[in-house]
């Protein structure tokens, strides 16, 4: 079996009532999202704030129950069953965002790495600590011991994101979900932290989950990638592919918006190809519709995912390029 | 620089120039010093604008901020700052604000959407910097050309900043900077903490007002927007300029080896070739090394560069580095 997640038809509304508890509004956080990843692969999760991209890692770990769809993790299916849950706690592991705020303040940085092993009853104490160190070694926080007795705000920003991803491979898990974990950090030191996740995914087989708003960084580390738009996937496929030549506007719309550094930019206009959102109600067939440039009358019905290549699939009428 | 009749707001075609000479500025904070800018010289003029490009911590915010006279109590400055020879160090906060503040130069805070009054509307909030400024003239008029120039409707006057979204608040914060037509407007991380698209949007704005005749500084880590705006660039390193010069000669030929390693350490969108990480940590501004400030990371280190670098002319600005001396 070479995949160790998949999620099929998964569904999320967030709804919220109204004063009066009589008008509901709908919030579409995930809508039919389906993908799989395979075994020591990156695939990539990218989209907008608001997109759906976190909940969809909430609702793979099951802090969020979802309203339909199944995720199956390592050939088993997750349900609420305890064992279950159990399974996917200790398989999957998760790195967050902000480093200052993802790590206690007051715990030393060796307990801090060795809590999920005792959250889930790994080994005894000697033991623990054992695994503990060589998680801190394995993300290049050197010298171990020292580091080990130190507390967070001892460490710079870099080091304390290191933590967290010791801390998420401490448990040897198959899977780790890394939600924006660049993001806060200073431009030198985001590409040592994306070395460090290529150098795990090729030493230990882990798989990962990238969340990212930032389409180079994901190039920098992805395999596939899928762009969501307001909780669904507009356009899936190997990363390569998908970035080099973009079929859904959308994903032209956020290449159109990157500024890569090229003095070439400074005599250049910017462009990019999106409308003034037209005020129509964004869940009445396609979801780009209301920004779209190219959309066509057939645009009011919703568009599927379809593939356009081998591996590429994109939920477009018109399919530009 | 020519005017775009369409947009009214900006009216100088002066040449505006800021030149920085030798300015340092100190924290006092615990007991301790803190270095933030340390001994920083360089000038820019004629309609140009300047990116000054630099990690967090090393100075650049606070750079800004002593431009504009809005650093905090506990700072010490030293050195000059000349604004249309002005000395705006030696002007005193009462004239500044008279004469200067807003008036000549702005700013545009980083994280400024947040900055917005939530219990007041925009027009409020508009009216409240023209009164402060014994404002002349037709406030409405002013208030509803500056929006107009920022591509938002007047509809959004009367909003609260709850009611507009993040893109449409930074909006309104840049034509709150504009409103008493400064001829420069100093951008400090301005598109941080925005959407991807809505990121571009704020640059096409920026461009655009660029090109009416306004000159920009934009304090940014991101060298990818700085390449849309400025023609000189400034590369800080632990509270110093490292390397200034034209972008163009900066992007293409650069000296410093952090600019080197900086440029290196952005993943491009249509490369994937590998990058390695540079190592190691900025130093702390509490006591910075003497010697060059980069040594501990820097993979050319020699023997001299324990000794303070010095400032080494190039074709269109300077670097701080023994290699080129």
């Amino acid at each position: 079996m070479d995949e160790i997640l998949s999620v099929k038809n998964l569904k999320k509304y967030f709804i919220k009532k109204g004063f009066t508890g009589s008008d509901k509004e709908v919030t579409r956080v995930a809508d039919d999202i389906s993908f799989s990843i395979k075994n020591a692969e990156t695939f990539v999760l990218a989209g907008e704030s608001g997109s759906g991209k976190t909940t969809i890692a909430r609702l793979i770990l099951r802090a969020l129950e979802p309203d339909s769809g199944t995720i199956s993790f390592d050939g088993q299916e997750i349900t609420n069953q305890k064992d279950h849950l159990e399974k996917i706690r200790l398989g999957c592991q998760m790195v967050h965002q902000d480093p200052y705020a993802s790590i206690n303040p007051r715990m030393t940085i060796l307990d801090i790495v060795k809590e999920p092993l005792e959250i889930h009853n790994v080994g005894n104490k000697q033991e623990r600590n054992r695994l503990a160190l060589q998680a801190l070694s394995q993300v290049k926080l050197e010298p171990v011991e020292d580091i080990a007795s130190k507390y967070p705000h001892m460490l710079s920003g870099g080091q304390r994101q290191r933590v967290a991803i010791a801390r998420a491979i401490v448990t040897n898990p198959k899977l780790v979900i890394a939600d924006e974990p660049v993001s806060m950090l200073d431009v030198s030191v985001r590409i040592g932290i994306l070395e460090l996740i290529k150098e795990l995914q090729e030493k230990h087989g882990i798989s990962f989950l990238y969340i990212t708003h930032d389409l180079s960084t994901a190039r920098y580390i992805g395999h596939r990638i899928a762009i969501l738009y307001l909780g669904k996937i507009v356009e899936t496929g190997p990363i390569n592919e998908v970035l080099s030549s973009p079929h859904h506007p959308y994903t032209q719309a956020l290449l159109d918006s990157i500024s890569d550094p090229d003095p070439e930019n400074l005599h250049k206009e910017k462009k990019i190809r999106v409308n003034e959102p037209l005020d129509i109600d964004v869940y009445q067939g396609c979801r780009f519709r209301a920004r779209c440039p190219y959309a066509i009358d057939k645009c009011k019905q919703e568009p599927e995912l379809e593939k356009v290549s081998e591996d590429s699939q994109v939920a477009c009428f018109v399919k530009i390029n | 620089m020519t005017q775009n009749p369409n947009v009214p707001l900006i009216h100088t075609v002066s040449v505006v120039t800021l030149s920085v000479d030798d300015l340092s500025v100190q924290y006092q904070s615990q007991g301790k010093k803190i270095h933030a800018v340390d001994h920083i010289s360089f000038s820019f003029s004629e309609g140009e604008s300047l990116g000054i490009a630099g990690e967090s911590g090393c100075g650049k915010s606070t750079l800004g901020l002593a431009v504009m006279k809005t650093l905090q109590e506990n700072a010490s400055v030293s050195g000059k700052i000349l604004f249309d020879d002005i000395s705006i160090l030696e002007t005193s906060d009462s004239e500044f604000t008279k004469d200067i503040r807003w008036k000549q130069v702005s700013m545009i805070f980083q994280g400024a959407m947040n900055s917005l009054d939530p219990v007041f509307t925009i027009k409020k909030q508009f009216m409240e910097i023209l009164q402060k400024h014994n404002f002349q003239g037709d406030h409405v008029q002013t208030i509803e050309s500056a929006i107009s120039s920022v591509g938002l409707s007047h509809s959004v006057l009367d909003k609260y900043p709850h009611e507009i979204s993040g893109g449409m608040k930074q909006r309104v914060v840049i034509a709150m900077a504009l409103i008493l037509k400064p001829k420069m407007v100093i951008a400090d991380e301005p598109t941080t903490a925005l959407d991807v698209l809505v990121q571009a949007q704020i640059m096409i704005l920026l461009k655009k007002l660029k090109k009416d005749g306004l000159s920009i500084i934009l304090i940014s880590h991101d060298l990818g927007i700085i390449s849309e705006i400025a023609e000189k660039v400034g590369i800080m390193y632990a509270g110093q300029i490292v390397e200034f010069g034209n972008m163009e000669e900066i992007y293409k030929n650069p000296k410093h080896p952090y600019t080197v390693a900086l440029l290196d350490s952005i993943p491009k969108l249509q490369e994937t070739k590998k990058i390695t990480p540079l190592k190691g940590n900025p130093p702390s501004l509490v006591n910075p090394p003497s010697g060059c400030r980069f040594y501990d990371r820097c993979p050319q280190a020699m023997e001299k560069c324990k000794q303070d670098p010095p400032k080494i002319k190039t074709a269109s600005g300077f670097v701080m580095c023994w290699l080129h001396e």
